[in-house]
Formats: structure tokens, sequence, C-alpha cells
């Protein structure tokens, strides 16, 4: 009883600070002032809403992916190491985040520009004669979103991995299971869940981005997060609202499928043994 | 002998602020921050809170529609005096956000225009988009002196970018596409006009390589050479050319808007507002001091008597400049940007 107690001044919180301004999103969304929804099928039958929305699907999954391919062997090394020089390690994982996401991006300008240093040292090294265009594609905004979201991903993974029993690959080593199969076989399933977690953050987090693909994205790398606050500033604060629901569904929609889907995973292969 | 009028001005200014607040009132201006406000306070701010005793408390904003909205739904005004860009002005004034102004009190002795005294805001200051060139990379012996010029990729080769919204663009096109800068409104306004329109763009489409969305870009991209033509607010290239990038503005065909103060609706400061706008724009002395600090003149008679020419050049309402551009019609763009946008939308991602 007393436990709950403690929770009350925490779930207050949340109401206040989450719920009322969601659902204050909502009845914008829905009512105006009477109940419509007439901003919904603005959203579904104007073709360029629609591609917009794929497309913000599609980066965020691009992103989370790629963050997990990069991050998780990156995390796993830094857990491999001494105790001591983990702190360090770690360290330099988060010092990009010290800096503003706005200047790191501008800062992939000098990088990827015409002029800039890649492209420069492609044709002073007689690579390539005319420079390639790697700024405003939608690589480059692929490029900007990861290197942001790359941090959160290994803290996730790395905060898993340290909880896990190092005396477990022992064990299944001196039971004579080679390092690739106790790897595959105890670690791997016991640091999934912290993968799939950080996974889905980074998906989250990714669904809301606007600056780096305004900044360095081409012409169709438009993310729904732009066309919000594009509406928000014409005043359109109907639209703006559905806009905002359908990301939030979708996101919740996402965010339950792979929760489910990864809770049978991880079950299935308790079962296995 | 001016640094210590400027240091009385200031402590004087200081002093009169911190008692002003009890005797006088403050009035609050929502403002853009930054540099642009430092320079505020310094021409304007300081100097009338020493002569009229009222604090000027200034704070940086953004999205002032929005904002102005929020404030008339909720009931509760908090800010006084407002700048606008020319959408934000039009949707305020449609909608009915601002305050009437009086301008026989205001500007009794009519320093200003008739076109800078609007019923709901007066123009402070005015911008204009314009067509920037990096001149070393024009081809032997060019100039790039229009838009059908900026539309002709054969005869300029090189990068282009324009930025990311049907403002501006529509009228550019029309422009390169033979239309007179002063009748792009009236073709625009119809239906095979905005066709039209979108039918030259669809040209130079495949020519642009970055669709801008921030006022920084143009400038780091020129700088970088990522492209060599492209549209901008003049007063960034202004400070670019200052820098010693070789980057001229072509004013021939750029889009001159005007930057609002209004009175918010609901404002209990409204004689006060009053007060302030009118010593914000009505002295020349004053106005060209702010305009040689930042490139975007009042519309003050007699301004340019007070700014040296090579200054005053590079100035969107200076004579040589003025006739070539065209003014962008806020009220239209007020009315219209909604479908319009939308149709951009559809356009960029084809």
């Amino acid at each position: 009883m007393s436990k709950r107690l403690t929770l009350l001044p925490g779930i207050a919180l949340i109401l206040i600070l989450f719920l009322i301004p969601v659902g204050i999103v909502f009845q914008q969304g829905l009512f105006d002032p009477a109940f419509t929804i007439e901003h919904f099928t603005r959203f579904a039958t104007r073709g360029a809403y629609m591609r917009i929305f794929w497309n913000t699907l599609q980066v965020s999954a691009v992103v989370a992916l790629a963050c997990l391919l990069i991050g998780y062997p990156i995390a796993y090394f830094i857990v491999r190491q001494p105790t001591a020089r983990r702190p360090f390690l770690m360290f330099l994982v988060l010092v990009p985040m010290w800096m503003s996401i706005l200047a790191r991006t501008y800062a992939w300008m000098v990088v990827l520009g015409k002029e800039g240093i890649i492209n420069q040292t492609l044709i002073a090294l007689g690579i390539i004669d005319t420079p390639i265009q790697m700024l405003f594609t939608t690589g480059a905004v692929y490029v900007g979103m990861v290197q942001i979201m790359l941090p959160i991903l290994i803290v996730t993974c790395f905060s898993s991995m340290t909880e896990i029993d190092q005396s477990l690959l022992r064990a299944a080593r001196i039971m004579g299971a080679s390092p690739r199969k106790a790897f595959r076989e105890v670690f791997l399933p016991l640091s999934a869940e912290g993968a799939i977690t950080g996974t889905l953050i980074v998906f989250i987090l990714s669904m809301g981005f606007f600056i780096v693909p305004a900044l360095i994205g081409g012409r169709k790398d438009t993310m729904m997060a732009n066309v919000i606050s594009g509406q928000v500033s014409q005043t359109n604060w109907g639209f703006a609202a559905a806009l905002a629901i359908v990301l939030l569904a979708a996101t919740l929609l996402i965010l339950t499928l792979v929760r489910g889907a990864s809770a049978k995973l991880v079950h299935h292969h308790e079962e296995a043994h | 002998m001016k640094l210590t009028k400027t240091l009385t001005a200031f402590t004087l200014g200081a002093t009169m602020a911190a008692s002003a607040a009890f005797a006088e009132g403050t009035l609050t201006y929502a403002g853009s921050g930054g540099g642009l406000a430092q320079v505020m306070k310094g021409v304007f701010d300081d100097p009338f809170t020493a002569e009229t005793g009222i604090a000027v408390n200034a704070l940086a904003t953004s999205d002032r529609a929005s904002a102005l909205k929020a404030m008339q739904v909720a009931g509760k005004v908090t800010w006084d005096v407002t700048e606008l860009n020319p959408i934000e002005y039009a949707t305020a004034s449609l909608s009915g956000w601002l305050a009437p102004l009086d301008w026989s009190v205001m500007d009794p002795n009519n320093a200003l225009p008739d076109d800078a005294k609007l019923a709901d805001a007066g123009i402070a200051a005015t911008f204009s988009t314009v067509m920037a060139v990096r001149t070393d990379k024009l081809p032997e012996g060019k100039q790039m002196t229009s838009w059908a010029d900026f539309w002709n990729v054969e005869g300029f080769p090189g990068g282009r970018a324009l930025q990311n919204q049907p403002i501006d663009n529509l009228e550019f096109a029309l422009i390169a596409d033979g239309v007179a800068p002063a009748d792009v409104y009236t073709v625009l306004a119809t239906e095979e006009g905005q066709d039209r329109a979108f039918a030259k763009l669809d040209e130079i489409k495949p020519h642009i390589a970055v669709w801008w969305t921030a006022g920084a870009q143009p400038v780091q991209m020129l700088s970088d050479g990522e492209v060599a033509y492209t549209s901008a607010w003049n007063g960034r290239i202004a400070k670019l050319a200052a820098e010693g990038v070789p980057v001229t503005i072509n004013w021939n065909g750029g889009g001159i808007k005007a930057s609002y103060v209004a009175i918010v609706k609901g404002s209990e400061n409204v004689e006060a507002g009053q007060k302030y706008i009118s010593f914000m724009m009505t002295s020349p002395e004053r106005a060209a001091q702010f305009a040689s600090m930042v490139p975007y003149p009042g519309m003050v008679k007699g301004l340019y008597d007070h700014i040296p020419a090579e200054k005053g050049t590079m100035m969107p309402t200076h004579p040589n400049n003025v006739g070539d551009q065209f003014v962008t019609n806020a009220l239209f763009w007020g009315k219209n940007l909604g479908p319009l946008k939308e149709r951009w939308e559809d356009w960029i991602l084809e």
C-alpha cells in the first residue's frame, strides 16, 4: 500500500505535464469547434502528407537499424574492456552530446560539402575529378542523424550489458562452447532486450526530428516534424494537432508491435533451452 | 565627446529604467533578440527610457502569429508592442489581433510617408529577398543581372539554390517568364498565373542543388562555394561581402518586405506603445544610426541624407535599388499561403 502511495507524486506529475497537454492536442485536432475529421481527411487525401509520413517512417527505421548495427559492437567492445578503462571510453561516446545538434549539423556541411574536407581530399588524391554531391541528399540526413543518435543507443546497450553476469560466459566456455557460440547463445539473448530498447528509443526520437533533414537534406527529405512546425507557425493548429496525433499513434503502434514481437522472440528463446 | 554623451545617455537610461519601472511602467516589446536587440537597445530603447521614463522590456521571440493567437484565445495579453514579419502581420491583421494606431498623435509632422503608416501597424524596417551572386564563379566577362539569367542554366553554369517556400519563388518565376514586377500579383491572383509560375519553376527545379530553409544557409553555401547563385536576405549578403567573400547583390527583381511593429489588441499600454513606435520610426537621425548598424532601413523621409553612400547602396530602399524590386504583397500571401503552400509541398516532393 505504502509503495503505491509513494508513486502518487510521480503519477500526478505525469498527469499534469504529459496527459493534459496531449489531451489538448487531441481536442485541437478533433474539434474545430465542433467535432470534425476534416484535418485527418486532409492528411489522408493530399499526396504530399502521406508521402512525408512514409518518408518519416522509413528514415526513422533506417537510422534506428544503422545505430543498432554500429552501436551494439561499440557497446560490446567497451564492456569487454577492463572496468577501470570503461568510464573514459563512455566519456568519449558522450562528448558529442554536449554540443548543440544545430552546430553539429552545420559542421557536416563543412565535411560533406562540394568544397568540403572529403571532396577536397579525394580530388587531391586524384581519386575523383569533379566533386561528389554528398550534401543535401538523403544519405547526408542518415549520416547526420546516426551521428546524433548513436550515443543514445550505445549507452542503452552498455547499461544492459554491464548487468550481464560475466561468469555465465565463462561457464559456457568451460562447458565447451566456442567463443562465438558463447556469445550467440548466452550474451546475445541477455543483451537483446537492451538493444531492442535502445533501437526503439532511437526510432521514437527520429520520428520527431526536423533540424537535420531541414539543413542537410535534399528537397524530398521533409519529415513530419517539419510540416508540423510549419503549420503551427501558420496558426493552423487544428491541422498541426492532427498531424501530431498521426505521428504519435503510428509511433505507439510500431512500439507495441515491436515490443510484442521481441517478447515472443525472447520467450521463445528461453523455451528452447 | 561623443563617448561621454553615449555614456551619459546609458547611465541616465539605466538609472531611469530602474526608477521608471515604478514611476511610468514598463513596455513589453516582442522582438527577435540576438544582435538586433543589442542594436535596438542602444539606438531606441535606452534613449526612449531616458526621454519618457518608460522602461522597455525586450523579449526574444519567434512564431509570433502563433503566440498572438494563443494570447487572444487565452484572453491574457502579455506583449504590448510586437515586431511582425509580412505573413505574421497579414495573419494578425486579418484575424483582428492588433490595436488601431492613431498616426495624428504618433507622427504629427508627417515625417513618414503614408505607405509606412497602416491602420494597425507601422513599417519599422525593410529587407529584401535578393539574388546573391558569387562573382568569381561567373562565366568570363558576364554579369548575372536578372531572374531570366538565373533561369538560363546554359549561359550561367553553376550550382543554384532557392528558399523552400512558395513566397518569393512564384514571383521570381513570373518575372523570369517576362511578367513586369508591377504586375506580378495581378497574374498570381489567377489560377492560370499560378500554373504559369509553377511551370516556370519546373524548368529550374532539376538545377536547384539546395532548397534552403534557414537564413544562414545561403550565406554558408555561398562562402563554402556549394552554390554560385542563390536567393538570400540582403543584410546577410552585405555582411558576407564585408568579410571579403567575392559576392554581390543583384537588386533587379528582389522582393522588398516590411518588418512591421504593432500594438497587440488588449494591451494595457497603448499610449506608451504608440510613443515607443513613434520614437522608433519618426527620427531620420536615429533611423540612420540604426540602419548603418543593421542594413534594414526604416521608411522615414530624408533617411539617406544621414547615411554614407557606400553603405546606403547596400540597402533595399536606397533610390538606386528600390525601383528594380517589387514589394512583397503581405495581404496576398496572408490570404493565399495555405493552398499555395500545399501545392508547393506537393510540387517539391515530385
